[in-house]
């Protein structure tokens, strides 16, 4: 009965974690479209990239790594370094906007798995964070065109890995659909002269 | 007893956990926070670039919160605010600026409209602007008027202040808005460099020649009766 107990628990654990999401081999991107000519479009710098870490209650800290990761491209440096040292743990739709509300932070989510909120979040340069793994995993979209999709895995920040459009949105509607960004301002694109 | 306990125990996580991804599955909780997104993937981007301590970097932002016409530019593109010792900063701007502070104007695709540094930024708020609208109308390809010019006298204002005061707190938010490529304000040119005389020795210079013009016919046609 223990055991059984248990099990129970562990199969309706929060998202939040860890272990690395990386199911099949990366694929190399078409050059398709870019902000001048940079891919991904959300090309967040190594530095600013938050790795998950385990919350004080053992959980998996995805979601708000994904948050402090949008924080920093969009130029929230303080609300970003203040989320690392407040909050931790998984994390529901609900108790995120609560705290999303509670800290006053400009916002937007859909947990109703609607493709045209992940393009518009990539259109404009701010990317989201969006649920994998069934949903017990939030990852950063990056970038999302017409046959590639870009994320940035919290798990292993050092690299991006590039799925097709078709299997990110696959996975992503099976694992609840939700997805989430802060509504700031996104880093400058590179310059290019005229 | 014990037994029954652990039962209950599993069978109330069962039942709020089941409770909870039911209400997810139908819907219940599931909502966009926002409905209208907005669509500014034109908007161009200002980035303002420099070290927190020098000042005028400071100077120049303060212009971008006080200054009408660059406070309403500021509020039509991305706003961009770089210290130099940021992360931001080694990764997207220290290759390829040309000095600090930096003030570049970009549209949404890059490409640099306006950028100067250093010296060779304008020293007045109204001089940067009127630096970063000519450069932007010439892209634009909107011709100013000079007679569309809401005129006014410039007046000479104190100088910055030497010390300035370093935000420690990240810049206010900006409107949501569906903006695109942001309108400027005409941008006013001096007095001395107008080339067109004033409006009343026009008038004058009009009248005179009309009415020497109608005498001398009026002689020509009536004289000789």
């Amino acid at each position: 009965m223990k055991r059984l107990s248990i099990a129970l628990v562990l199969c309706f654990s929060l998202v939040g974690c860890e272990g690395d999401f990386s199911q099949s081999e990366p694929v190399q991107p078409s050059p398709l479209s870019s902000v001048n000519g940079e891919r991904p479009i959300v090309n967040i710098p190594m530095v600013m990239r938050q790795s998950n870490w385990a919350g004080n209650q053992r959980e998996g800290s995805c979601v708000h790594a994904v948050m402090i990761s949008l924080f920093r491209w969009q130029n929230r440096l303080h609300r970003a370094d203040e989320w690392r040292r407040t909050y931790a743990n998984g994390e529901w739709p609900e108790s995120l906007a609560t705290k999303l509300d509670r800290e006053g932070v400009r916002y937007a989510y859909t947990t109703k798995g609607n493709v045209s909120f992940l393009e518009w979040a990539v259109r404009t340069r701010r990317g989201c964070g969006i649920t994998v793994k069934g949903g017990a995993h939030m990852v950063a979209l990056v970038h999302l065109d017409d046959k590639w999709a870009c994320l940035l895995d919290n798990n292993n920040v050092s690299k991006y890995k590039w799925v097709s459009r078709e299997s990110l949105i696959a996975e992503w509607k099976a694992s609840y659909g939700w997805a989430v960004t802060p509504i700031y301002t996104p880093a400058a694109p590179l310059p290019i002269s005229q | 007893m014990r037994r029954l306990m652990l039962f209950l125990c599993v069978v109330c996580v069962f039942f709020f956990t089941s409770i909870s991804y039911a209400d997810r599955a139908n819907g219940v909780l599931s909502m966009d926070r926002v409905v209208n997104l907005p669509n500014d993937q034109g908007k161009w981007y200002i980035s303002i670039v420099g070290d927190v301590r020098n000042a005028q970097y400071q100077t120049i932002l303060k212009w971008f919160s006080q200054d009408p016409a660059l406070r309403k530019l500021k509020n039509q593109v991305h706003f961009c605010s770089v210290t130099s010792s940021s992360a931001i900063y080694k990764a997207r701007y220290a290759a390829n600026v040309k000095g600090l502070p930096t003030v570049r104007l970009q549209n949404s695709q890059g490409v640099v409209i306006y950028e100067a540094a250093g010296k060779n930024l304008p020293f007045t708020a109204q001089g940067l602007y009127g630096a970063i609208a000519n450069n932007a109308a010439g892209v634009q390809q909107q011709p100013i008027f000079p007679w569309r010019q809401n005129r006014k006298r410039l007046c000479p204002s104190p100088s910055p202040s030497p010390s300035p005061v370093i935000p420690d707190l990240d810049p206010a938010p900006q409107p949501i808005d569906d903006g695109s490529d942001p309108v400027f304000e005409p941008v006013l040119e001096p007095e001395s460099e107008s080339s067109l005389p004033p409006v009343w020795l026009m008038l004058v210079t009009f009248v005179s020649t009309v009415g020497a013009g109608a005498v001398t016919k009026w002689r020509e046609t009536y004289a000789e009766k």
